[in-house]
């Protein structure tokens, strides 16, 4: 009997290879419903990675506190507005900085503090994609990044009209490729290049600025600079380990209360939450857009049940003879079986391989990063497979059921 | 025992006005090592006797006793079973599978028994060789010629050892030196103890018989046994034997009777041949064939 499958499937190849075009339309559905389901399956997950990375890089003791209430699903309220500023109902006033720093356990913080004015350097001229950003010396630290050139503002230079600037601020406002000690101006105020930040590891989806464009000056030159109008989006906080996270918390959330009379107006994030919220999106989004792709395999499916249909239809004399020389109603089934798995399973295949390079195309152009596990691919293997049994099964059984002299007859 | 009884077996097809009978209570009864000729007009009922005794098709009355077994209720999986190990087929048009080799079609009745790969193509090469075409054995049906291609058909009905051998006008397609051949070839399987039955229309071919069985309108007129080499005696006379026409007249409902009647009606004796007849049903006497000739 083993020996027979294995010559329904050999046969199966044949009849897959000779009609290659219209066999290639038939698992258009189910190659495209494969590689969409793992390419965007394994976006997600990748997204994922790079939240999980940024978290661990910048440490599992980065406090964040964000002005507004942001609702993360608490298991009891489904809310979908869980994206941080679309629930702003409150601000961080420039003061609150000082408070967080003068916490109980807090080792590190810094302000946040964005403002909008004219950027001009020689000879690009004016720079309009950067943002400007106001903050203390310990900004390096809380976020674990290092500089590629020169030193980031020291406690000294509080005060001073110097700058820090990325590295994709560095490429576009200048035309020296170390621009240290250059000077352009900020809102008609001349400032020097003191340091370059070394390339950010930007992850899609992320809350960050861009700090690759980013300048960042002094964070009272700033408020100098605005007349102490610089909105403070953020303000990031560090303890010694992770241990003192909640206590600090606590604290930084008592203080900053007492501070804004009362009014629970902010939200003091811990690391893990920060991501939670992004997580939830990504899942929901995942789940939904993989829905989608999986009605393409559907679809492929009953396309293969088409072509089966007319396959059959078409091989009624060849079924007729085989019948009469002796094949058993389930030979004549398996064998149509075989050749529609072979042909969900063969789209599956190429379907698999389309998402690996649809994978690497997205790495080269794209900042995303998808993780293409096996289980996805699994998934994806087994249910075109499915799809191809279950499809296969109705011209399968037509044709194990056609009366041997009716099949012999047809031409 | 014999190897073939059927006793008043009666096919009907359709219902109601639109029914046919195509087999009118024939009782034939052949021994194990005949080797018989089944003759008549077209649309006699010849084919469709052959589909009853190939177990393709099922009596609607009468019964059916194949080697000893009653086989006229088989269920189509027993039926299938039936054919691949007691029954071999031989068909007017060959009936290849255009896609496999031919010995792959050769060993494909071996494959639904459940043979290894090697076994069956080491049995599939055996039979090739003893029809004589086993150097066209990886060769595909249409580089064959046909009386090749009906020496492949017949190593595949071979194959399985059958006890039976149903061909169904198996030189129709062929031309008289491969007709030959063919017939020789039977012959011999004839000799080696198998029990032949087969279909014809050429009074010629008789001289391989042992046994000549006549039709007419789905019932059995004529049985006469037969020496070998010699043309039966009655083969010659009888009208429908008059080779038929084409397929597509066959299609457009002209068969070779209504196309001879108007130029020989002398010939019309064959029916005093007929003995012991049943009576005619009222099925019968609606036929058409039976409105031609009155």
């Amino acid at each position: 009997m083993k020996s027979l499958t294995r010559g329904h499937l050999k046969a199966g190849f044949d009849s897959v290879r000779r009609a290659k075009m219209r066999n290639f339309w038939t698992m258009l559905g189910i190659i495209i419903g494969v590689a969409s389901v793992i390419t965007i399956v394994s976006i997600g997950e990748g997204v994922k990675v790079q939240i999980a990375q940024q978290v661990s890089k910048s440490g599992k003791n980065l406090i964040t506190i964000r002005p507004g209430t942001v609702n993360i699903n608490d298991g009891q309220n489904q809310n979908f507005n869980v994206l941080a500023g679309l629930s702003i109902t409150g601000s961080l006033r420039p003061q609150d900085a000082d408070i967080v720093t003068k916490s109980k356990l807090v080792t590190a913080s810094a302000p946040l503090a964005a403002i909008s004015t004219k950027v001009v350097s020689e000879p690009a001229g004016q720079f309009r994609n950067g943002v400007v950003i106001g903050t203390t010396p310990d900004f390096p630290t809380l976020v674990n990044q290092s500089l590629a050139y020169g030193v980031f503002l020291a406690p000294d230079d509080m005060g001073m009209n110097v700058a820090v600037i990325g590295e994709d601020a560095a490429d576009k406002m200048f035309d020296v490729d170390v621009p240290l000690g250059h000077a352009f101006t900020i809102g008609g105020e001349e400032f020097i290049v003191r340091g370059i930040l070394e390339d950010f590891n930007n992850t899609p989806l992320s809350d960050r600025a861009n700090y690759n464009s980013a300048i960042f000056i002094p964070y009272d030159v700033a408020q100098k600079l605005t007349k102490d109008n610089a909105v403070v989006y953020e303000i990031l906080a560090k303890t010694a380990n992770e241990n003192d996270i909640q206590p600090a918390i606590a604290d930084i959330e008592k203080n900053l209360q007492a501070s804004h009379g009362g009014q629970e107006d902010f939200s003091v994030l811990e690391p893990n939450e920060a991501v939670a919220v992004k997580n939830n999106v990504l899942t929901l989004m995942t789940g939904l857009i993989s829905g989608v792709a999986a009605i393409s395999l559907l679809v492929g499916g009953i396309g293969i049940m088409n072509v089966m249909l007319v396959s059959v239809t078409e091989r009624m004399h060849e079924i007729g003879i085989r019948k009469a020389i002796g094949a058993t109603n389930r030979q004549i089934l398996s064998q149509f079986m075989i050749e529609s798995s072979l042909l969900s399973l063969t789209g599956g295949i190429i379907g698999v391989v389309i998402a690996f390079a649809l994978d690497g195309l997205l790495r080269f152009f794209t900042n995303l990063r998808p993780v293409i596990t096996w289980e996805v691919v699994l998934i994806a293997f087994g249910v075109s497979l499915i799809v191809g049994i279950i499809f296969g099964s109705i011209p399968a059984l037509k044709a194990a059921q056609k009366d041997p002299i009716e099949a012999l007859r047809s031409q | 025992m014999a190897l073939i009884e059927l006793n008043e077996v009666s096919k009907v097809y359709g219902f109601g006005d639109a029914s046919t009978l195509a087999l009118d209570e024939a009782t034939l009864t052949i021994e194990k090592g005949e080797f018989v000729a089944i003759m008549g007009p077209s649309g006699s009922g010849k084919s469709t006797l052959m589909n009853v005794i190939g177990l393709l098709d099922r009596p609607s009355h009468g019964v059916f006793m194949l080697d000893g077994k009653s086989v006229s209720k088989l269920k189509p999986n027993q039926a299938a079973k039936a054919r691949r190990d007691t029954i071999g087929f031989i068909f007017q048009s060959f009936n290849l599978l255009p896609r496999l080799s031919v010995l792959e079609n050769v060993a494909l009745p071996l494959a639904y028994r459940g043979l290894s790969l090697s076994r069956r193509t080491k049995q599939a090469s055996n039979m090739l060789e003893r029809v004589g075409i086993q150097d066209r054995e990886y060769f595909l049906p249409n580089q064959l010629s046909g009386g090749q291609l009906q020496c492949a058909a017949i190593a595949r009905a071979l194959v399985n050892n059958p006890k039976l051998i149903i061909a169904d006008e198996p030189t129709g397609n062929l031309d008289s030196a491969a007709s030959r051949l063919v017939m020789e070839l039977l012959s011999e399987i004839h000799k080696t103890g198998n029990t032949v039955l087969f279909v014809t229309h050429n009074p010629e071919l008789t001289r391989y018989a042992t046994r000549v069985v006549y039709m007419h309108d789905g019932s059995i007129i004529h049985d006469e046994p037969t020496a070998l080499g010699q043309v039966a005696a009655t083969a010659r006379k009888v009208l429908y034997t008059l080779s038929t026409t084409s397929e597509d007249d066959d299609l457009a409902g002209v068969s070779a009777l209504m196309m001879a009647l108007p130029t020989k009606p002398a010939e019309r004796k064959p029916r005093k041949v007929t003995k012991g007849k049943p009576a005619k049903s009222t099925i019968r006497r609606t036929s058409k064939s039976d409105k031609a000739s009155k």
